[in-house]
């Protein structure tokens, strides 16, 4: 099916050059899909474990609760290698 | 039936005086439906201004821009750029104030305006906001641009992205071209104003 863009307010058919380039780009973005599930987790995991730093410095002593809450998130990846896993993903209840 | 004020003639029979040079005005728009792409030709307005209006995606994803200086005929102008974002989301429990992803340091690829992540395919999901450059026709400096930018994220967070930058080219900015980085842009409006 051919593809449109619009130019100028013209719509113009594109050029069998500028269909193979789209077909790259859409390749390249379907091939980075993982990548981009996996870093959404991996940013959301960091916040989490940011946030209860503070109960980790060394003039405070973790509850049991909190160690394995932190080590939860720490090991949320383990085993995460496809997007439906990334999307699917159950994470720990802060106590 | 002219209008005057202070002595000055603003409108006359119709027409606008041309001593009004610090107008906005809206030198076109385009209406996306199933469009691969949306492109504008630049001219010589000291500042243009582009608002976005639900540009609703194909399938999720980041939506963009790049630049020409060849009238079209290469979207690949080298940019540096830096990008933040603020975010919340609707389970109300992630929210977050960082540096996003997605500047370019001498890139010649599109610059992502969801700077944060992929916009939403749902049917209720689009982005919005506006981006402006400066400058376009100087063949002097570099030409700056600054986008904000609203979205509904593919995992129902309100996102708000802040992209600015520089086209690191002294050669004039011919054409401006926004995408999506994968799939159409199925539906949603652009509006290009220039001011002098």
């Amino acid at each position: 099916m051919p593809r449109f863009k619009l130019v100028d307010g013209v719509s113009v058919q594109l050029t069998a050059e500028e269909e193979a380039a789209i077909d790259a780009k859409e390749a390249a973005w379907n091939a980075g899909a993982f990548d981009r599930a996996i870093a959404e987790v991996r940013r959301k995991r960091d916040a989490l474990i940011k946030e209860t730093d503070y109960l980790a410095l060394s003039d405070n002593t973790l509850s049991a609760e909190m160690t394995t809450y932190r080590q939860a998130l720490r090991d949320i990846t383990n085993g995460v290698d496809t997007v439906e896993k990334c999307n699917n993903i159950t994470w720990p209840t802060k106590p | 039936m002219g209008l005057i004020s202070n002595g000055t003639t603003i409108f006359d029979n119709g027409a606008v005086s041309s001593s009004l040079t610090g107008g906005l005005v809206l030198v076109s728009s385009a209406t996306a439906s199933s469009s691969a792409s949306i492109e504008f030709t630049l001219g010589s307005y000291n500042i243009y201004k582009f608002f976005y209006i639900n540009v609703h995606p194909g399938t999720e994803s980041k939506f963009q821009f790049n630049l020409s200086t060849d009238s079209g005929s290469n979207y690949n102008v080298t940019k540096t750029t830096t990008s933040w974002r603020t975010f919340f989301n609707e389970a109300g429990n992630d929210t977050g104030l960082s540096y996003a992803d997605n500047d370019l340091s001498q890139g010649t690829g599109p610059q992502v305006l969801s700077a944060s992540n992929s916009v939403g395919a749902d049917n209720d999901q689009a982005c919005c906001g506006h981006l402006t450059i400066y400058n376009a026709a100087s063949t002097t400096f570099s030409k700056h641009f600054q986008a904000e930018t609203q979205f509904s994220h593919l995992s129902d967070y309100a996102v708000r992205d802040f992209v600015a930058g520089y086209a690191n080219t002294t050669s004039a900015l011919t054409n401006i071209q926004f995408t999506f980085a994968s799939g159409n842009i199925d539906a949603g409006k652009i509006l290009m104003f220039g001011i002098n």
